[in-house]
């Protein structure tokens, strides 16, 4: 016992050795927290599409097509000025712009003259969608324009007007007439709510912070390899052959410590996570039987990597590649669900999307320890077989 | 004149082998990142990793389309069977929402619900029986409101949405031909062209005016004028902003490797060798320095090359994808530069090195797109050539060419001078280049 907790404080003593280990221990996983929980969709946000709107005309046909967008169920009017719409579409960042010129008023649609300008990027979608609620919102603003014309145009076929005073007196009648029976039209959809499960839970805080502890806890244990690579390349490792300690006691002592190290950092991003965003991390007790498990599987995959990797350079680059690509495709950065079918599949390989799952279901979906033993058993099982694959191909030199 | 010559000639070769020994210097750098297999990880092989990685969860290698058409999928099931019904079926079987809606038609209401609560499909439109007499008169008769079900899917509230404004769209088209209907018989009665007897007759001409001649009232009294940007491509490859996000953040990684290679060039003893020969210490910074320039262009076009090949991405204009990458190893350089001169030790360098590596990788857009972030990060992401370069390379894959590169390119290059100089007077601060 004193053998491993001397082995396992020797690698807390090496790994905190400079500062800049705890830049990596807690400092960037509360920035990385931060900006990932800062960039994500809430969920609760408005998620129609965004339309810059330029208002030139600023006159109350204007504010009622700006009214009429503002109900519309697909796109959400952004109104700014001209030179700022146009930065942002000029660089991309919209896929349309709806510009209102000066000059637009009744007058002119009687006239025949008012006319909007609509600028959208190639093939874009949302760009084609935009024009679709554009010209929904103006068809129902022109509409009893359109009906006043449509009846000038039935009276001019059954004889001329005496005199433009008269023809124009005929379209405000008509005017006053179609306003009044839109007013009155009856509703003609019946929206229906359909009884689709809801089984996408999102919360960004919860997501982001769960997944990053992942990813972040992942990449150290995942260093272990480093750890062996070093004192194989220091010749640290031969070294204790010549000692009383047995190969079993030295990757105890080492996996242990580093486990024990993973838990404390673990502990810091919750309470970190609890303090800035009140996050509740559901049952406790299961809360650290997801991450001891998580731990001692992203440990033993350590292990294993350590037992091939040549120089501590490598071992440092590869425990990086890999908590970085199996955090992004075990759901960590982005959620699961969003994932095509055959790739939700497939994530089922890494531990991090059962390390994720476990997290979920309790922050999320108010599981109890039972609930989350599959995904522990899961983790559990990685554990087995990467600590067995290591402790059979350890070697000291 | 003789001497003059010589002396001229003289100064010319002096500067041939100077610039020769800086040369040699960046190439034996070169050489030595590409040896180190730990180096090559983090240069070339994570970063398309993770490319590969973002085209799998993104879907852009299980579609054929890339287009982004949605193809929402929604069933209508016509009862009505009367023109009108059938008008709205058209419409979503448009040519204009082909890339939009991907419609099935059924008979069967109860199914169509079902499909919307499985999940399956974005909605359903149940257009009942009598919706096409209960706005257009038949007989003089108008029967009473018919409503349109829209069955809609709450877990595809955008895609819902969509539907909802195709729809309303079309009703609104509807309203609008019936008002025109009703108030032009009304005027036409009050201002006596016709007798009320005759109102009937009016009403049931214009109604079937509108049953079959439908399309000549799509025009509406207000023109919408379109336009669409004028660009080369017209596809958008999603990997068009990860590839590029992937590479920049790992030239993060490559030039603060450069940078610490100084330092260790320096506690290794190999520099002080190389300042007692006949190489001065500007040489050798300026190696140094186009050692990384040429390690970062070489990372860079090796990524360009492979996720073109590999992965058909097409990056744009290429004087344009060669020039901002240019400017962006130039400005990552800088950083490269800065963080040597303010670290003491090449551990140092590594540590902040893969730390800015991170940060900038996330500020800079390529793990996450940034417009939902505050201004301050906003604000704060200007200064990481990762933010200007994503900037360059979307502008490139949209089409641009290098005359659009104009302000990432002043920007990086600002980036890199500015950088560049306050690390030199680092350096002669810590007599960096000394014996």
């Amino acid at each position: 016992m004193k053998k491993i907790f001397a082995i396992a404080w020797k690698d807390a003593i090496i790994r905190f050795s400079s500062f800049s280990e705890i830049l990596f221990f807690i400092i960037l996983p509360i920035v990385f927290i931060f900006l990932f929980a800062g960039a994500v969709p809430t969920g609760d946000e408005d998620n129609r599409i965004r339309l810059l709107v330029v208002d030139q005309a600023n006159t109350s046909i204007s504010q009622e097509i700006l009214s009429e967008l503002e109900k519309s169920t697909s796109v959400r009017p952004d109104v700014m000025s001209i030179e700022e719409a146009q930065e942002q579409f000029d660089s991309n960042r919209v896929a349309a712009m709806l510009i209102i010129p000066a000059g637009f008023d009744i007058e002119s649609i009687q006239s025949g003259n008012a006319q909007l300008d609509f600028h959208q990027q190639p093939s874009d979608i949302d760009a084609n969608v935009a024009q679709r609620a554009v010209e929904t919102a103006l068809r129902k603003v022109s509409s009893v324009f359109n009906a006043a014309q449509m009846a000038l145009e039935e009276a001019k076929a059954r004889g001329t007007f005496e005199s433009l005073e008269d023809e124009q007196a005929y379209f405000n009648a008509a005017l006053e007439t179609a306003k009044t029976l839109q007013a009155d039209s009856p509703e003609r959809i019946k929206t229906v709510q359909g009884n689709t499960p809801d089984d996408f839970d999102y919360d960004p805080q919860a997501n982001v912070s769960a997944g990053q502890l992942i990813t972040w806890v992942f990449i150290p244990l995942f260093g272990i390899s480093a750890l062996f690579a070093y004192e194989r390349q220091q010749g640290t490792l031969r070294r204790i052959l010549t000692t009383p300690t047995s190969k079993a006691t030295f990757l105890f002592g080492t996996i242990s410590g580093q486990v024990l190290m993973a838990l404390i950092q673990m502990t810091l991003i919750v309470l970190f996570a609890f303090l800035a965003f009140k996050l509740n991390w559901g049952n406790p007790i299961g809360l650290y039987i997801v991450l001891s498990c998580s731990c001692l599987a992203a440990a033993a995959i350590g292990t294993a990597m350590g037992t091939f990797i040549k120089s501590e350079g490598q071992a440092v680059g590869l425990s990086i590649m890999a908590g970085m690509l199996m955090g992004m495709l075990g759901g960590c950065w982005f959620p699961i669900e969003l994932f095509p079918p055959f790739m939700q599949s497939f994530a089922k390989i890494f531990p991090t999307t059962w390390a994720m799952q476990g997290l979920l279901d309790l922050l999320l979906r108010g599981a109890g320890v039972v609930d989350i033993l599959p995904e522990a058993g899961m983790l559990i099982g990685f554990a087995v077989i990467f600590f067995g694959i290591g402790v059979m191909k350890f070697r000291y030199e | 004149m003789l001497a003059y010559l010589q002396k001229q000639a003289s100064a010319l070769h002096i500067k041939e082998i100077t610039m020769l020994k800086t040369f040699i210097i960046g190439l034996k750098d070169l050489k030595l990142v590409f040896r180190d297999r730990a180096a090559l990880i983090f240069m070339l092989l994570t970063p398309f990793l993770l490319t590969l990685g973002m085209g799998l969860i993104t879907g852009r290698f299980s579609s054929n389309d890339n287009s982004g058409a949605l193809n929402i999928p929604i069933v209508i099931v016509n009862l009505d069977n009367d023109s009108m019904g059938n008008a709205l079926v058209d419409v979503f079987n448009s040519e204009g929402l082909a890339d939009l809606v991907e419609p099935t038609i059924s008979q069967d209401a109860e199914a169509a619900r079902l499909l919307v609560d499985e999940d399956k499909i974005t909605a359903a439109i149940i257009i009942p029986a009598g919706f096409t007499h209960s706005i257009i008169p038949q007989n003089g008769i108008t029967s009473e409101n018919v409503q349109i079900e829209f069955y809609a899917n709450p877990s595809r509230p955008t895609s819902s949405g969509i539907i909802k404004t195709i729809l309303d769209g079309f009703i609104a088209r509807l309203d609008e031909m019936r008002i025109g209907g009703v108030v032009s018989v009304t005027q036409l009665i009050s201002s006596g062209r016709i007798t009320p007897q005759q109102a009937q007759q009016v009403g049931d001409e214009m109604g079937k005016r509108f049953e079959n001649n439908q399309n000549d009232f799509n025009e509406t009294i207000i023109t919408l004028n379109t336009s669409t940007k004028q660009t080369e491509s017209n596809e958008v490859d999603m990997l068009s902003y990860f590839a590029p996000g992937m590479a920049l953040m790992f030239l993060m990684y490559t030039v603060s490797y450069g940078g610490r290679s100084i330092l260790a060039e320096k506690s290794g003893g190999t520099l002080p060798r190389l300042l007692i020969s006949p190489t001065n210490a500007m040489q050798i910074l300026g190696g140094k320095v186009f050692g990384i320039f040429l390690t970062g262009i070489a990372q860079l076009l090796i990524l360009i090359g492979a996720t073109s090949l590999l992965f058909q991405l097409h990056w744009g204009n290429t004087i344009g994808v060669i020039v901002l990458v240019c400017a962006a190893v130039f400005g990552a350089t800088g950083w490269g530069l800065f963080i040597t001169a303010l670290a003491r030790t090449p551990a140092q360098v590594g540590s902040i090195g893969s730390a800015l590596m991170l940060i900038f990788g996330v500020l800079g857009g390529g793990f996450i797109q940034t417009d939902n972030m505050s201004a301050f990060v906003q604000t704060i992401r200007k200064i990481t050539p990762n933010a200007w370069a994503l900037d360059g390379f979307t502008e490139l894959a949209f089409g641009g060419n290098i005359a659009s590169l104009t302000t990432p390119l002043l920007a990086l290059l600002t980036m890199g001078i500015i950088l560049f100089l306050v690390s030199a007077f680092l350096f002669g601060r810590k007599n960096l280049m000394q014996k």
